[in-house]
């Protein structure tokens, strides 16, 4: 089996690490107070590649390893992963040698994972101070950084908030002065801007995306008061989550407001529909949509919008609901716990988590800063009023480390339902069963939660 | 040569000056001590049973130098071995995300990893799945690789130019292959405009039950030049005595494939099949790149669902215990293969 060899190899290698480790010296170092003093030491930061930015992500860490060497005297090494997969491999093996990066760049969904390995540092009131205290943060985005408010092991770093995009030109030529706040409200207007015969379409939608769809059914669940966990209990079975798929499917089979192609498509596919002015919205994406729309036929037609908050069916918020604009999705800073650099690592995040050096860095690749100074400073720029919005309304989804597990549950349904949405119709029974399917399967992940 | 001990000196310098002697009288047994008797005879060793060979162990199995396996050995040990049963102990583990830190003391929980492999998940739809597709992948591809081989047998004006075009898909990285179908396979790609141009709706490729013979039809696309490969290898080992000597008797093109040429090709094609479809069981990149994770129910293969298993739930125990049984339920119908087909046999080719 191939992938029983790698798993195998991956093991062996572990063990081949451990054996090192174990002749390693313990070459402890002790840290004097106030300003960190690195002469001699290197710290060791992982993060990962920037495919969209390469050339300027070498240019942005040699840049941050001369200020770090400047500020603290020690030096500054990243290494890289490219998928999240490489990442658990590299905790793996250096949670269990006990020598391996000091930093680790996580994404946001990963953080819980994370968590449950018990590898990370749990951040205290001082080590808070050493990088500029909690309040320093955009606050919704410490949500993901642990389970509760004194178990935090996540600095928050980048923010990378879902908005929905919208076309001025289609929306004027309707007669429509704002994009709608409700699900409701978007279907309507959505129903107005569709014309098949002209290829044209109220929204575009990636079903076959990869990760997309369970955003969908998270964020509606969320918005009718469902947040999907409830401690140990998984509520996918809850009438919340089914309305929020036949919401989600009853774009193209009911209200068919969509290309029937998007059964077929990826983010990036419906992006480049959007872009080619075939459609009034296009849902779920992120500031990384930008460089691709600024460049389309349409650049100068488009801006962001808050996706709706409200939940399909309803017609205004909830008293008490959250929000729940977007997932709140980027990257958080943590550090190991074995790392013998812990002030170095404290004095490193600092840096970067500073708020030149965020919107320096929000310049570069299009992410949001985690900064709440940073963040605030942006408002007024090109299309960024709806993207910082949302980073401040965005809600964490559940802290635990079942998720990973949830959301392709969730996700299932969708990739199951498929063929039945390309021909027009997704049967309540055989949907009925999907979810059940999920909801056990969801439970299971939480039951063997530690 | 050492001083210290002149008695082995003298006796090495006597055997060298009996060497350079050349193809001197001293053609026979030599007077060397050390040297048995029975060494004299080494010529006849194969096919004739000897009269000191059926005096227990053969000479030369009495002396062979297994000492120089050990560097393969080891190797062995330490590629295949180790890691084997490293995998065996981790699927006796509950090991995954929470117990990952110390894995070495994760709790031992004896078979129950491998119940819950066998009642709980997709493990045996999967196995059947990638079974059957590597099956019906690798029986379609077989004709195509042969009669790819025979075409291109005989020398014709760009025979090259045929044969490097042949081995195209089997040079492109398996990724590449995907990506390019995926997108040809696409609603509204190339492959599905092209059926609704002919009035006919076969419905989705990459989602639902079409996507077991998408995957097949690429799968065959991306490996018939590796049985053309061992085809063509088994094709120029054919005497061309042979091929004179059938046309003198004057049999027909189609009785000649099939009496003189094809028993030529058992053994390469015995091992194609053999090669081709453990490739296929193993393939993962295919299925990953055309249809995502989560996989759609009729394509939940094999390698997806322990990759599914091990890095999108963490559950290493449960994956590898996984992984022990299909290696299982595979090895099986392997080895009784082997066995039938007798692969050592073929390297005699055409004899039989």
């Amino acid at each position: 089996m191939r992938f029983g060899t790698k798993a195998r190899l991956a093991a062996i290698a572990t063990a081949a690490v451990f054996a090192l480790s174990a002749c390693g010296s313990g070459s402890s170092s002790s840290s004097s107070g106030g300003a960190v003093n690195g002469a001699g030491k290197t710290l060791d930061v992982l993060v990962g590649v920037n495919t969209a930015y390469p050339e300027q992500q070498k240019q942005w860490m040699s840049d941050t390893a001369a200020k770090f060497k400047q500020q603290t005297g020690a030096t500054l090494k990243f290494e890289t992963f490219t998928s999240a997969n490489e990442e658990l491999t590299r905790i793996q093996t250096s949670v269990v040698s006990g020598q391996g990066p000091d930093v680790y760049a996580l994404g946001t969904t990963f953080t819980p994972t994370a968590y449950s390995t018990g590898a990370f540092k749990v951040l205290t009131d001082s080590d808070w101070n050493k990088i500029g205290g909690k309040d320093r943060f955009n606050q919704a985005a410490l949500g993901i950084s642990g389970p509760d408010s004194s178990h935090l092991i996540g600095v928050p770093f980048a923010s990378r908030p879902f908005v929905m995009a919208y076309n001025k030109t289609m929306l004027k030529a309707a007669g429509i002065d704002k994009p709608a706040t409700t699900w409701d409200g978007l279907v309507d207007q959505a129903k107005k801007m569709t014309d098949p015969a002209k290829g044209q379409y109220g929204m575009a939608i990636a079903y076959k995306d990869n990760f997309d769809p369970w955003k969908y059914i998270w964020g509606m669940s969320v918005q009718a008061g469902n947040p999907l966990v409830d401690g140990k209990t998984a509520k996918l079975d809850d009438p919340t989550v089914k309305t929020a798929y036949s919401t989600y499917f009853g774009w193209l089979t009911k209200d068919k407001v969509v290309n029937p192609a998007s059964v077929g498509w990826s983010n990036s596919q419906a992006l480049a529909d959007f872009a080619s002015g075939k459609d009034a919205y296009f849902l779920m994406t992120s500031s990384g949509s930008i460089p691709t729309l600024d460049k389309s036929p349409i650049k100068d037609q488009w801006d962001y919008a808050l996706m709706p908050t409200v939940a399909p069916g309803q017609t205004s918020d909830k008293a008490g609901s959250n929000q729940a604009a977007s997932i709140l999705s980027g990257d958080n800073l943590v550090v190991a716990s074995y790392s013998k650099n812990q002030d170095l690592a404290l004095a490193y995040i600092n840096l970067v988590t500073s708020k030149d050096e965020q919107l320096n860095y929000q310049k570069i690749f299009g992410d949001l800063p985690a900064n709440a100074d940073a963040l605030a400073s942006l408002d007024s720029a090109p299309h960024m009023a709806a993207l910082t919005q949302a980073a401040k309304e965005s809600k964490a989804t559940p802290f635990t480390g079942a998720w990973s597990d949830i959301q392709l549950d969730l996700l299932n349904v969708v990739v199951q339902s498929i063929p039945d949405l390309s021909s027009g119709n997704v049967s309540d029974s055989a949907l009925n069963s999907r979810i059940s399917d999920a909801q056990n399967k969801a439970q299971q992940s939480l039951n063997r939660v530690k | 040569m050492t001083t210290s001990n002149s008695a082995s000196g003298t006796r090495h310098a006597a055997r060298a000056a009996r060497r350079a002697s050349g193809p001197a009288p001293a053609v026979g047994p030599t007077n060397d001590p050390d040297e048995s008797p029975t060494r004299s005879v080494p010529a006849i060793s194969e096919g004739f049973e000897t009269p000191a060979g059926k005096r227990g162990r053969g000479p030369s199995e009495r002396n062979r130098p297994l000492w120089m396996l050990i560097p393969g050995g080891v190797l062995m040990i330490i590629v295949i071995i180790v890691p084997l049963l490293l995998g065996i102990y981790m699927s006796l583990l509950d090991l995954d995300q929470y117990t990952l830190r110390q894995w070495i003391e994760a709790p031992f929980i004896g078979i129950a990893n491998y119940i819950e492999a066998v009642t709980q998940t997709n493990l045996f739809h999967g196995v059947w799945l990638s079974v059957s597709y590597s099956f019906i992948a690798t029986v379609i591809a077989m004709p195509i690789g042969i009669a790819a081989a025979v075409a291109t047998q005989n020398a014709f004006k760009g025979r090259a130019v045929v044969r490097s075009v042949f081995l195209i898909p089997y040079i492109l990285p398996s990724f590449v292959v995907a990506t390019v179908w995926r997108t040809m396979f696409q609603p509204g790609g190339i492959i599905d405009k092209s059926f609704h141009s002919l009035g006919a709706d076969p419905g989705l490729f990459l989602n639902g039950p079409n996507t077991y013979w998408t995957l097949i039809f690429v799968q065959i696309w991306a490996s018939w030049p590796f049985i053309y490969l061992l085809a063509l290898a088994g094709l120029q080992a054919v005497d061309h005595e042979v091929h004179e000597a059938s046309a003198l008797d004057g049999a027909l093109w189609w009785t000649k494939l099939r009496y003189v040429i094809f028993p030529y090709l058992k053994g390469p094609i015995s091992l194609a099949f053999i090669i081709g479809m453990l490739n296929h069981i193993n393939n993962f990149t295919l299925p990953f790149v055309l249809f995502g994770i989560p996989a759609p129910h009729d394509v939940e293969l094999l390698p997806v669902l322990t990759y599914v298993t091990s890095f999108q739930s963490f559950r290493f125990g449960l994956s590898a215990a996984m992984a022990v049984v299909s290696l299982i339920l595979i090895a099986i119908p392997l080895f009784i293969y082997l066995r039938v087909v007798k692969l050592d046999e073929a390297e005699q080719g055409g004899r039989k």
